[in-house]
């Protein structure tokens, strides 16, 4: 199994944070078992992640901090997490364009279907 | 992207987009079958419904890919469809939902290809002219259909009395198709039947007293027959008789289980409305749609106290039946008095019974600027179409001459306005500048000849507007390179606007992407462009029952007449160097002597 710690431009300052602060990041791990380690701030994009991570009761997600998809490739994945943080760029006003090739939008559809959003 | 505002901004929104870019972008994704099997169906549908608004469905051959995971296809109005299409169509598993509305390439030997789909639940055939009885005929082995909409076929009275083996009908849409009265008697057994549309058939007085044998129907539309006598129908809550003749409706008062709560009778004429109404339980009337019809007065309103949409638009109503709607005004939401002999006074006569009126149209009135202090007293109005009045945006003080207040500004005290028409309208000079005070407007209509660069330049304050109409105006072209849009402003109508160059027109445009400019210079007008202050009518008023009803619009006016022709040249030049901003009064000056040279 391979750890692939991901985020968009600015994968050292996720690890220095990984570091100090545990519980800031999750691990996304996808059908091929890559995982993914990005700021929990930005996985709360997704309603799906959302609900699982926060909701209470003790689901494995949200001790553990992390999610597997095993019906997500870990290219569809890998798109998503840079959705991620697009839209939270997006939302602090970094106006740029997301994207999407069309080879894979039949897939990525899908999956941000399923993960709402 | 058209019609998917689900979808729009999410990641799913912007994979449509991207799906549907281009047809190379199709071209790439369309060949991955087992994914789009997979697709859940609303997502599939949006796809297809993109691609198909986008026209980059270049082959029927492409439909096949979308065969197990579609339910609802949406074609109308494209008339390259036909037979091979619907042979595709005819191989989808799962649809449930079927638009072919407008489409004139379908024919009755394509319709062959929907035979026996057992899915089907709803299909529309509106105005495909082409298709008669034989094609009706492969429709009726769908047993599975509950909506079916064939108004404007090619269908006789046989035809219709086919359709009564579709047991599982609610809605049947035969508007404009010569639906006799055996044919109607015919289609009695459709006992599931809640909506039927018989606008222009052929149903007399007798044939319609078959209606009480639908137990379920509440939909009913009669426009444009011959029916005079409506019997009793107990379950109907929605009633369509415009243009017909009525001489009685008979409701049975008390009738606790459906009453009556829509009535629209367009250009009808009642032999005695007053009887007619007297014997209808109306007490629970919400909407009313009374326009160019024969009534003049008002007494049966005082029945209606739940009455929310009132349409008078072109009656003979006056002053007098204005308190009859002020009595039944408490949760009156619409009203429309255009065309009406209603005045100023009439309006005052509302002031503090209309409470919860939002909407309120009185164009082609001869009310005046006494009627804008009334209206500032309606605390809940949103919309206010004053066009084509007597209103001049000023008023003096209890006729000292000297005191002039500017009527407009009072309006500032309604918070919730958005939308304002004082398109040709008396307004003039300072009477503008009061425009500025209402920053609360959405939409604001304005077509006047006095209308120049100073009164534009006033308006940049209000910062709420989205829509701007600046319509035969004299603006220059300085005057609009000048303009500060207010930020919210998205469309921005110049029409008529004779001054204006094209090239100055196309500048603006590239300096303001974001606001859509209508202007003769550059290009088609279309048609509809025009969102109409009051425009949010009757809904089920559709616009074939409408035909004929629609003043022949201005807006259809593409042409574009050159006002530079009244001018003689020595004018023009002298228009061309006088002052900008005092063009107004100058303008005032020039224009009557440019008329009297032609």
């Amino acid at each position: 199994m391979k750890l692939v710690s991901f985020a968009v431009g600015r994968s050292t300052c996720v690890q220095q944070r990984s570091r100090t602060m545990e519980g800031e990041t999750v691990k996304l791990i996808s059908a091929e078992g890559f995982e993914f380690v990005i700021d929990k701030k930005a996985a709360m994009v997704s309603q799906t992640i959302r609900n699982m991570l926060t909701s209470p009761g003790g689901f494995a997600e949200s001790q553990l901090g992390q999610v597997t998809f095993p019906e997500i490739s870990t290219p569809i994945l890998e798109k998503i997490c840079q959705y991620f943080y697009w839209s939270l760029d997006y939302a602090s006003g970094k106006e740029t364009e997301f994207h999407i090739e069309p080879e894979i939008t039949l897939e990525l559809m899908m999956a941000a279907n399923y993960l709402h959003t | 992207m058209d019609g998917d505002g689900e979808f729009v901004g999410g990641l799913v929104g912007k994979c449509i987009e991207a799906a549907s870019a281009s047809a190379r972008s199709v071209e790439k994704w369309r060949r991955q079958r087992r994914t789009l099997e997979h697709l859940p169906s609303f997502l599939a549908d949006a796809l297809l419904r993109c691609i198909i608004r986008r026209r980059l469905l270049r082959y029927p051959s492409w439909l096949e890919t979308f065969k197990n995971s579609v339910e609802n296809v949406d074609l109308r109005g494209e008339n390259y469809v036909g037979a091979e299409w619907l042979a595709y169509l005819g191989a989808f598993r799962f649809l449930r939902c079927l638009n072919l509305a407008d489409c004139k390439g379908v024919n009755n030997s394509a319709l062959w290809f929907l035979a026996g789909m057992d899915s089907l639940k709803e299909l529309d055939l509106s105005r495909c002219s082409k298709v008669s009885d034989s094609g009706i005929k492969h429709v009726l082995s769908i047993h599975s259909l509950e909506k079916l909409h064939i108004s404007e076929i090619g269908l006789t009275s046989e035809g219709v009395s086919l359709l009564s083996s579709l047991q599982n009908l609610k809605l049947l849409d035969l508007g404009g198709i010569p639906v006799t009265d055996k044919a109607l008697c015919s289609l009695q057994v459709l006992t599931k039947l809640d909506y039927l549309d018989l606008w222009g058939s052929k149903i007399s007085n007798k044939g319609v007293t078959i209606l009480v044998m639908f137990p379920k129907l509440n939909f009913l539309n009669l426009a444009w027959t011959n029916v005079t006598k409506l019997p009793y129908l107990p379950s109907i809550t929605s009633l369509n008789m415009s243009n017909c003749m009525i001489s009685s409706i008979y409701y049975a008062k008390n009738s606790m289980n459906s009453p009556l709560s829509e009535l629209l009778v367009l250009g009808t004429t009642f032999t005695d409305a007053d009887e007619v109404f007297s014997c209808m339980d109306i007490s629970y009337m919400k909407l009313l749609d009374v326009s160019r019809s024969s009534i003049c007065n008002l007494h049966f309103l005082v029945k209606m106290d739940m009455i929310e949409h009132l349409d008078l638009s072109f009656c003979g109503i006056t002053d007098d039946s204005v308190e009859y709607i002020a009595k039944a005004g408490k949760s009156l939401k619409y009203l429309n008095a255009s065309n009406t002999k209603l005045t100023s006074d009439g309006v005052g006569a509302l002031v503090g019974r209309l409470i919860n009126l939002e909407t309120l149209c009185l164009s082609n009135t001869d009310i005046n600027d006494a009627a804008l202090s009334y209206i500032a007293l309606m605390p809940s109005l949103r919309v206010t179409d004053l066009s084509h009045t007597k209103i001049k945006g000023f008023a003096y003080e209890s006729g000292h001459h000297v005191e002039k207040s500017f009527s407009l500004s009072l309006l500032q005290n309604l918070s919730r306005l958005e939308s304002l028409n004082l398109e040709d309208t008396l307004i003039k000079d300072e009477a503008f500048v009061s425009l500025a005070f209402l920053k609360q407007l959405r939409c604001l209509y304005l077509k006047s000849d006095f209308l120049s660069d100073v009164y534009l330049h006033n308006l940049s304050p209000l910062s709420n507007l989205k829509f701007l109409g600046f319509r035969n105006s004299v603006l220059t072209d300085t005057g609009l390179l000048y303009f500060m849009p207010p930020k919210a402003l998205r469309m921005l109508d110049l029409r008529g606007s004779w001054l204006l160059t094209k090239d100055t027109v196309l500048s603006f445009c590239k300096q303001y992407p974001q606001i859509e400019v209508t202007h003769e210079s550059i290009g088609m007008i279309r048609p509809d462009r025009n969102i109409s202050a009051c425009s949010s009518g009757t809904s089920q008023t559709s616009e074939a029952r409408c035909k004929g009803f629609n003043k022949p619009s201005e807006n259809c006016k593409v042409t574009f007449i050159d006002e530079r022709i009244k001018y003689s040249r020595e004018e023009m030049l002298q228009l061309q160097l006088s002052p900008l901003s005092t063009l107004a009064p100058h303008h005032r000056h020039m224009l009557p002597k440019g008329l009297r040279l032609e």
